[in-house]
């Protein structure tokens, strides 16, 4: 009978429940879709933050001098300390998660080019890529670590010695040298384009120092803390070590982050308000329309308790409805904004379903509230038509 | 009589038109922050992204290949080009000279260090330097504009001074440099000349400077015997996300595309301009913090005009139902205006004013409450208040209109339709 009685109420006023349900569901939509945003935008925004490359360097502690000097070219060169590559890249492998992006060790060398010093970086050349995406290359990546025979040179580099892609570089230090086919030309906007760039063995051949590395570049992404616990679970691993953020990277990274959150965060409370603003409204309006309905129960007899409990059904019925249909097309337009702003579509979070129809089922009850005057309805007064 | 009707309805529903002008108030405020912060915050976001320090390097044209390894040149003092910093003063100069937040020259010199028994590169450059602008101005720059992580304990040398900072490691490592010690720098470990320098600070910058001896940009060049000369230039400045305007090549551009690509602080055309203050200089951009920045600030804002576009969606829908709501309470009375030979322009016209009149209010109430709660969001987010924009004044009182009477519209359309007889009857 109740059952019967709801489902009756609902049919009878199908037009003005269909504003209500209309109110309820583009509410429901745009709360979903905000929220799903909110959670996803952290995830999103750190990944960007990647573009800025490296923000991990682990190098020899500078405390323990025990390193084998690096006898540079240039006595100019502060000579720096090596460590063992096994040992170093062995932790880091094992201590490898989803959050690090890239990690290939560095060594520097300033070899010399027909009699001009220039700065030889010795790396993994298929990191590089991911470790440094906004390099532009002119040419082709070279995609092995193990490759000795190619190289990639900085814009500079090229210019001054008149290398074009596919030509040949011939490298020599202290009596040993090395030929190297250049497979491609960086534009980095950095010191980067006074460099060459070829496979650690290679350098490492060339240098003498075979096993050996001066410094490894973690490229991490993750909120400020999660780096921070990344970093001293690293350095803990590493003693002897230094692990150190590139703070320039870090210290913006953090700062922006936070306020692009609580800048989303505070709008997406403001909407929150204004969309249980325009249910309520809805929602007041339906409950005093029922006056009629309420003065014909009580006439023929029953109790106000019952009469209310049948107004609430209906009305929470109607919450739960467009909740769940404003979800189903929130999650839509987030996947929809994700495109439009990050290119990649948002993951639909399931646990956002239960909060928006308990919101919506929440602000439609509270909408509902009028119909607490539902007990002062004199049968007579309302039926006579006042 | 028409305004009389109007008066009277606003004397004798004051509960209910008070519940129309809070809802107009509370979705026009919202609106009005919402939108303030929208307009704020590109520039707001560029300069906290300024916190990434330089984003342009400005180098000699005709240089020999730098030896640079972690930020540091170790070239011998003799090769290569170097700039003038009489110069530097005709940054402020160009077009876009208020973007110019800052910038620091750079003199790598590989110089002897007594104490620490072998070379040390010592980095001239300026804390808090004061240049002086042809147009008869100062301005103060220096590193702490352009490299402002880089964190000093103790105190920063005087510009003007014979003093010095060494990084972190090098102190580290020797036990006779600490603040207050005297550092005896020379040329080369053979020279006559002498420079004793007092340290005033330990720096700690993450990178090359702290294997290195900071000292000012005038006494790296007594030491490399470049007087009045540098090699390096950072420059931190406001630009705007690249668009593609920004990214094509300024030949190929017809006149007004110039004109507007020039007169946009993209920072292709800050680089143009300066390097047509200082001729012969090669101006690149930090390709890793200008791209980061671009792509971000660029999604950020996208980001928020969406949210804002929710905003004003929803609080255009709020509106809208009270108004629809008020109108369809006030049944009976259309039905007795009609019953006493109203038309339907005159009852439209009676609501419509009155909803107006309340759009009107609300709104210029909703956009100083709005203007209120901007400057709260723009404090906690940004630390400084988001000043008022009297430009959205009209907007929002336009919006506030528009949507209450497009509200209350819908429901009156419908009344026109109604049978006056039935409505008074009560059915």
């Amino acid at each position: 009978m109740f059952a019967r009685l709801v489902w009756k109420l609902v049919r009878g006023s199908r037009g003005r429940l269909g504003v209500a349900l209309v109110a309820v569901i583009s509410g429901a939509a745009v709360i979903s879709a905000l929220l799903n945003l909110q959670f996803d935008i952290e995830r999103k925004l750190t990944q960007e933050f990647r573009l800025l490359g490296a923000n991990l360097v682990i190098s020899r502690s500078s405390a323990a001098q025990t390193g084998v000097a690096n006898q540079a070219a240039s006595d100019a060169l502060a000579s720096p300390t090596l460590m063992d590559q096994s040992a170093v890249l062995g932790q880091v492998e094992r201590l490898r998660t989803p959050d690090v992006v890239a990690a290939a060790p560095y060594l520097y060398v300033v070899a010399r080019v027909g009699g001009a010093p220039v700065v030889v970086a010795g790396t993994w050349l298929d990191q590089t890529p991911k470790l440094d995406p906004t390099w532009k290359l002119e040419g082709n990546w070279i995609a092995s670590r193990v490759d000795e025979t190619q190289c990639l040179i900085g814009r500079n580099v090229a210019r001054q010695f008149q290398i074009a892609p596919g030509g040949q570089l011939e490298l020599s230090y202290l009596g040993r040298s090395a030929q190297l086919r250049v497979a491609g030309i960086i534009d980095a906007g950095g010191a980067e384009d006074n460099q060459v760039f070829a496979n650690l063995p290679a350098v490492q051949t060339l240098a003498g120092t075979q096993g050996e590395i001066e410094l490894v570049q973690l490229s991490v992404s993750g909120t400020s803390a999660r780096i921070g616990a990344y970093t001293s679970r690293l350095a803990t691993s590493l003693p002897g070590y230094d692990v150190r953020p590139i703070r320039q990277v870090t210290q913006a990274e953090g700062s922006l982050l936070d306020r692009t959150r609580l800048l989303i965060a505070s709008m997406v409370v403001l909407i929150l308000l204004l969309t249980a603003l325009s249910v309520l409204a809805t929602m007041a309006a339906l409950a005093l329309e029922r006056r009629k309905d309420v003065g014909l129960m009580k006439a023929i007899g029953g109790p106000i308790s019952r009469i209310v409990a049948l107004f609430l059904a209906e009305v929470g019925v109607l919450g739960a409805t467009g909740g769940l249909i404003g979800c189903i097309l929130g999650v839509a337009l987030a996947r929809w904004m994700g495109q439009r702003v990050f290119g990649t579509s948002i993951a639909p979070r399931w646990d956002i379903f239960p909060l928006t129809i308990a919101l919506m089922v929440g602000v439609a009850l509270a909408g509902a509230l009028p119909l607490r005057l539902l007990g002062r309805v004199k049968p007579a007064v309302i039926l006579r038509g006042e | 009589m028409f305004a009389r009707l109007v008066g009277e309805s606003f004397i004798r529903n004051r509960r209910r038109k008070l519940l129309t002008a809070a809802a107009l108030i509370v979705g026009m405020a919202i609106a009005t922050a919402t939108l303030t912060v929208a307009l704020e915050v590109g520039d707001r976001m560029a300069r906290e992204f300024r916190s990434l320090g330089a984003n342009l390097i400005v180098t000699p044209q005709s240089d020999t290949l730098p030896v640079e390894i972690g930020g540091v040149d170790y070239r011998p003092v003799d090769e290569g080009a170097y700039l003038n910093e009489a110069d530097l003063g005709k940054l402020k100069t160009i077009f876009w000279r208020h973007n110019i937040l800052g910038f620091t020259p750079f003199l790598d010199v590989p110089a002897y260090v007594s104490q620490t028994g072998g070379s040390t590169t010592v980095i001239g450059t300026w804390y808090e330097h004061e240049v002086s602008v042809p147009d008869g101005t100062t301005f103060k720059t220096g590193v702490s504009l352009t490299h402002p992580w880089w964190k000093i304990q103790g105190q920063w040398f005087r510009d003007d001074a014979k003093e010095c900072v060494v990084g972190a490691n090098l102190a580290a490592k020797y036990p006779g440099i600490a603040i207050g010690k005297t550092l005896n720098v020379s040329p080369s470990q053979t020279a006559k000349a002498q420079f004793p320098l007092i340290v005033t600070g330990i720096i700690s910058t993450g990178d090359a400077e702290d294997n290195a001896v900071l000292v000012p940009l005038s006494v790296a060049q007594d030491i490399s015997n470049h007087p009045g000369q540098f090699r390096q230039l950072f420059v931190s400045a406001l630009t705007k996300p690249a668009d593609t305007l920004a990214e094509r090549d300024p030949k190929s551009l017809t006149p007004t595309e110039y004109d507007r690509w020039f007169c946009s602080p993209y920072i292709s055309s800050i680089s143009y301009q300066i390097e047509q203050v200082l001729p012969g200089t090669d101006v690149r951009a930090i390709r890793r913090v200008a791209e980061t920045e671009g792509t971000i600030l660029s999604h950020v804002s996208i980001l928020l005009w969406l949210v804002t576009i929710a905003a004003l969606v929803s609080a255009a829908l709020a509106v809208a139902a009270t108004s629809a709501t008020t109108v369809l309470e006030r049944r009976a009375e259309i039905g007795i205006m009609k019953a006493l030979g109203a038309t339907n322009a005159i009852v439209t016209g009676i609501f419509l004013t009155e909803q107006l009149m309340l759009a009107i209010v609300g709104g210029a109430v909703g956009f100083a409450l709005g203007a209120v709660l901007a400057g709260i969001l723009g404090t906690s987010v940004f630390g400084t208040p988001a000043p008022p924009h009297m430009l959205l004044l009209p907007v929002v009182l336009g919006l506030a209109a528009v949507v209450s009477m497009i509200g209350s519209l819908i429901p009156l359309r419908r009344a026109a339709h109604f049978n006056p007889a039935p409505i008074l009857r009560g059915a």
